[in-house]
């Protein structure tokens, strides 16, 4: 269980830095990867650029993806990730603010497996981390050719 | 009558008919060019309502975020350093959390706000009276422990967009249901009445009710007449319905005293 990783997909340091901080408060002390930006979340995934020397058979147990990113958008990545041989079933978790109708049809339609909204209230923001953390982490189980040696 | 004399007549007859044929001619090209015009405007009013839209949407998205960090940080600060904190400094990271939650509200109740003036309206016929049973139980499901009596008028059919008539009702229907909290048992009312001999849709409590003095204030934006701690709101619903009752071209009052309830009545055109 320790060995799975989550890869979160997120340009405000400040929203990285409290997700971490909230995964850390809930116990939830799995791997944190952290993309920037979208080109970054693509380097990982199909391990290439920055990311080249990465075995590409480990793959994140759950990606939390924020929809607006800098270079290339959450729905891109979406849409790649599913596109991909070794990345089409991983499951992602869209978080974001956007409380539009387009971007939920949007992401669901592109085959994301969750989509969450982020709150103002910290608090919530939170609870909502540590729901998926535990969920996606713990209870669900990720596809095959995922866990780490 | 001789025959030079209805040459003449005929004559004049027919510059006449020729004269209103050129003034015809001239009317048409006049509406066509006004046609033309109207189809240019309406395209760039659609083009600015696109723009406003992802406008607004990016603006709301963008300025939330850094709420988050304010309302998050303030959060982090009280639970990792709580021993370093006084009462006091406890108090004003509150204070700090409270202030990015209301201005969250702010933000979203703006955003609605303008929707609703760009919306294209879809009219119809709507059934006043099921839409308020709907978002009447929509209330109660909402505070099933609340005694309220709902007395909601049949039949009341207007022409209209139900969407926006809808948010109409949910807003002084959800006044009526907020400010009638305090009291054990409340009654609220849905009818019409004649005014100025055209149907007037009222919504009545019989809740804290308002000073009439401040009847001027009611309708304005953000304007409020009670605390945050009295009564949740910012103060932008009772501004959004008059938007809406004002593009169906009617109008919408107030009555009512402090202590005795009040009364809301809108007509549509």
């Amino acid at each position: 269980m320790k060995s799975r990783v989550i890869l979160l997909v997120e340009d405000n340091p400040d929203d990285v830095e409290l997700t971490l901080r909230s995964l850390k408060k809930h116990n939830i002390s799995n791997e944190v990867v952290v993309a920037h930006d979208g080109a970054e979340a693509l380097e990982y995934l199909f391990a290439t650029g920055a990311y080249a020397d990465r075995d590409p058979k480990i793959m994140p147990a759950v990606i939390l993806l924020d929809l607006k990113l800098p270079k290339v958008d959450g729905l891109e990545v979406l849409r790649r990730l599913r596109a991909g041989e070794r990345t089409k079933l991983l499951p992602v978790v869209v978080v974001t603010s956007s409380k539009e109708e387009q971007d939920l049809i949007n992401s669901y339609s592109l085959g994301a497996n969750s989509y969450v909204r982020k709150p103002v209230d910290f608090i919530q923001f939170s609870e909502a981390v540590k729901q998926l953390g535990l969920y996606w982490l713990l209870l669900n189980e990720p596809p095959p050719a995922c866990e780490g040696e | 009558m001789n025959d030079s004399n209805l040459q003449q007549q005929l004559t004049k007859a027919q510059e006449t008919i020729r004269e209103l044929q050129q003034e015809l001619e001239e009317t048409n090209k006049g509406l066509i060019a006004l046609n033309l015009e109207l189809e240019q405007r309406n395209t760039e009013l659609a083009a600015v309502n696109k723009e406003l839209e992802a406008f607004s949407y990016s603006v709301s998205h963008d300025l939330r975020a850094p709420l988050r960090s304010m309302d998050g940080f303030s959060q982090a600060l009280l639970e990792d350093y709580t021993g370093k904190l006084d009462k006091q400094g406890k108090n004003y990271l509150h204070r700090v959390r409270s202030a990015a939650q209301r201005m969250a509200e702010l933000i979203d109740d703006l955003l609605a706000l303008s929707r609703v003036t760009r919306r294209e309206m879809k009219h119809g016929t709507v059934n006043l009276s099921a839409l308020a049973r709907i978002v009447a139980a929509e209330l109660q499901q909402g505070q099933p422990e609340r005694q309220v009596e709902l007395v909601i008028a049949e039949g009341l059919n207007v022409n209209g967009d139900e969407t926006l008539l809808r948010l109409v009702l949910e807003n002084l229907l959800g006044n009526a249901w907020k400010f009638t909290s305090k009291q054990p048992k409340a009654r609220i009312e849905f009818g019409v009445a004649q005014y100025d001999g055209k149907p007037a849709y009222y919504i009545r409590d019989d809740g804290i009710g308002f000073d009439m003095a401040y009847v001027g204030k009611l309708f304005a934006p953000f304007q409020r007449l009670h605390s945050a701690d009295e009564f949740p709101g910012t103060g932008i619903g009772l501004a959004t319905a008059q938007r809406i009752i004002n593009r169906h071209g009617g109008r919408v009052w107030a009555e009512g005293a402090v202590e005795k309830g009040a009364t809301f009545y809108f007509t549509l055109a």
